[in-house]
């Protein structure tokens, strides 16, 4: 992790090592070379305001030297540079501060997971203790009761459930069910999760989906 | 844009220009040409004058002298015969008899005493008696049965008699014709030059007007990198470019001051704000239930206010013409459909119904996350200030090469007080929550499109939004097209 401001590299260290990752930090540019040069990471957080050189600068030397591990850009600037939708493409992620933790994890897992060799094909069934989703017939069913579900609310859930287990933002769901990086001012997804809890967790079974406050949902796995 | 290159160029200033030259020129050949016209008439006239009356001199002498007996007709009537030959009988008429030069000798009671020329004479004659000639300066007589007028010249005799020699007109004017002609041809060759070279070279100076406009017109709200053609040549078109280039390099550099100081104002406020927020979401995990309150209200309004930094940059940038696009193809319906998908449930809870009313794909070419935001703005905006139970009819369609997106709803309409200065700053109604940006963030994005937004209240009641945004010019083009910001 290359990061300057030492408050955040504080919280991210301690966040990350919860999260069952080893961490290790550079301050700057340089530090990050050298750390480079001696170890093999599987991922990278760069931030892109350095002290000693640009963030984007540093990623093309990391290249140039051999390094590969896919890397998640913090960004403080306001507009995406075209140069990060570039290193974008070429399969890195961005995220711009301030961010929540959840989505943190929720972005290192997906650059950790694209970066790994693939599965066996992709899932026709997901399962989560008694609640099973086809994802060929785009169904859904709880302890074998079939649930009614709209489209939405069954991507929705989908996507709940593909995390379950780790918590999942707003921002993220607005992002992954609807496609937007927008910041409602109103509580239009709580409206949605609270109709999806309805059915899943209507009929006095133990609930599922779990609110945390301030930072969002978890589809408990156990 | 409008000024393309495919306009006729009737409509051009090229063409103008070398329309009024045109005029000025022909009438300028005009009047010189009636001046050289009137000038080379009264030459041939009186060059012919002189020729009839010394003539007519020579032959009334002729006359006198010659004995009046029986060669006396012939005598005459071979040396006015000769006199007639040296009127110099140009071109088409051939005939065998000339008919353009008469010797009329009279007697002293006018009656015809010798006649030289075509025909019996007894018209000319009859014209001439009729025009009471005097002695000398030559007229011009009609005689009947010719188109053209003689000139006559006469001279008395001392026998009381008279000389009449005439000439037709009809050389004279064939060669005043000739010039006109000839005249007429050239001038209207030099016309149609001098049309085709003021045509061509002020389209050519203007063409360099041209590229600067539409130069100019493409450095637009997120190019300004762009600079106008210039040209070596030191002329006021290139002035203008340099002078318009200089221009841009002002606008540049402070649009670029702008961007440094909202982007170093973003990061200096953000990296706190991510430190704070991470600092409380990992004390967050350390404590139990009843402890959590405080702590999720504080992440919650970070979140508000990092809403709100976004939100006031985007609008402080979009007020002076700064904002960073990123333009791609987007297609609004797509866009609502997921959008209302997304508000529906919130709206139905609090009573309020949505329709939509779209029916195809309306393309634009714009930076999608602020088309995102921008129109969730909207719907929040919607959601926050409608009472329950009312309806909000959303319109999509295509107008005049534009998307128009029309919100109208039957709730209370807008705060009177608020209306005025509704695009202006941040703005809210006295029962209003959030942070009255909306609809200047709206304003912003729009504008930053080259759309427009119009708000106004329903006579009916309720409040409607209207939306204009250009079109995408060509059919959807899946990556980043035109200039990349």
């Amino acid at each position: 992790m290359v990061e300057d401001e030492h408050d955040i590299q504080a919280f991210l260290q301690q966040a990350l090592t919860e999260a069952g990752y080893s961490v290790d930090v550079a301050p700057d540019g340089r530090a990050a070379e050298a750390l480079a040069k001696n170890n093999k990471y599987d991922i990278l957080i760069v931030d892109l305001g350095l002290p000693d050189q640009d963030g984007i600068t540093l990623i093309t030397r990391l290249r140039q030297m051999g390094v590969y591990a896919p890397v998640l850009i913090l960004s403080a600037r306001r507009s995406v540079d075209d140069r990060v939708r570039g290193l974008e493409q070429g399969g890195d992620d961005y995220l711009t501060k301030p961010f929540a933790l959840a989505e943190l994890l929720a972005r290192l897992r997906n650059l950790l997971k694209r970066n790994a060799p693939q599965g066996s094909g992709e899932l026709t069934r997901l399962r989560v203790q008694d609640l099973e989703l086809d994802l060929l017939r785009r169904e859904a069913s709880r302890s074998g009761q079939l649930l009614q579900l709209t489209p939405q609310e069954f991507i929705l859930l989908e996507f709940l459930c593909r995390n379950a287990g780790r918590v999942v933002t707003r921002s993220m769901i607005l992002d992954k069910v609807w496609g937007m990086r927008i910041q409602p001012d109103t509580n239009v997804v709580d409206v949605h999760i609270y109709r999806l809890r309805g059915k899943v967790d209507g009929n006095g079974q133990a609930p599922l989906i779990r609110t945390l406050r301030g930072v969002g949902y978890v589809l408990q796995d156990r | 844009m409008s000024s393309r290159t495919g306009r006729p160029p009737v409509r051009s200033a090229a063409w103008r220009i070398s329309l009024w030259a045109t005029l000025a020129f022909t009438c300028g050949t005009i009047v010189v040409f009636i001046f050289l016209d009137r000038f080379v008439a009264k030459d041939i006239q009186r060059r012919s004058d002189a020729w009839l009356s010394g003539e007519v001199e020579v032959l009334g002498d002729v006359a006198e002298r010659t004995p009046n007996d029986a060669l006396y007709n012939r005598v005459v009537g071979e040396v006015a015969e000769l006199a007639s030959r040296e009127v110099p009988e140009k071109g088409a008429s051939q005939q065998p008899e000339n008919d353009s030069v008469f010797f009329i000798q009279t007697a002293r009671d006018g009656s015809l005493k010798l006649w030289v020329g075509a025909g019996d004479g007894l018209a000319h004659l009859q014209a001439i008696q009729e025009s009471k000639l005097a002695a000398g300066g030559p007229i011009s007589i009609h005689v009947r049965g010719f188109a053209i007028p003689f000139r006559v010249a006469s001279d008395s005799m001392a026998d009381g008699g008279r000389v009449y020699l005439g000439l037709s007109e009809r050389d004279q004017r064939r060669v005043i014709l000739n010039l006109r002609m000839r005249f007429f041809i050239l001038a209207l060759s030099i016309v149609l030059l001098g049309f085709a070279i003021v045509f061509f070279t002020s389209r050519r100076t203007l063409s360099h007007v041209r590229n600067i406009t539409e130069a100019a017109s493409h450095i637009g709200e997120s190019d300004l990198k762009r600079r106008v053609p210039t040209s070596s040549r030191n002329d006021e078109i290139s002035q203008l470019g340099d002078t318009l280039n200089r221009m841009l390099d002002r606008i540049e550099n402070s649009v670029h001051q702008l961007h440094t100081i909202t982007d170093s104002l973003a990061h200096d406020l953000r990296s706190p704000l991510t430190a704070i927020r991470g600092k409380l979401e990992t004390s967050l995990a350390s404590h139990d239930a009843e402890h959590v309150e405080p702590i999720v209200s504080a992440i919650e309004e970070l979140d508000r206010l990092t809403d709100f930094l976004n939100k006031s940059l985007d609008v402080a940038e979009a007020k002076a013409d700064a904002l960073r696009l990123n333009p791609s193809t987007i297609d609004l319906d797509k866009l609502l459909r997921s959008i209302i998908d997304l508000y529906e449930p919130s709206m139905n809870d609090r009573g309020i119904r949505l329709h939509l009313h779209s029916a195809t794909p309306v393309h634009i070419v714009a930076d999608e996350g602020l088309i995102h935001r921008m129109v969730a703005n909207l719907f929040d905006n919607e959601l926050k200030h409608l009472p329950s139970g009312c309806d909000v009819d959303i319109h999509l369609q295509e107008l005049q090469g534009e998307a128009r997106l029309t919100l109208r709803d039957n709730g209370p309409g807008f705060d009177p007080e608020v209306r005025q200065q509704l695009f202006t700053k941040a703005v809210k109604g006295k029962k209003s929550s959030g942070h009255g940006l909306g609809l200047a963030f709206v304003d912003a994005v729009v504008r930053a499109h080259a759309g427009r937004v119009t708000v106004s209240d329903l006579e009916a009641g309720g409040a409607s939004i209207i939306l204009s945004l250009p079109l995408a010019a060509h059919e959807p083009d899946p990556m980043h097209t035109a200039h990349a910001g």
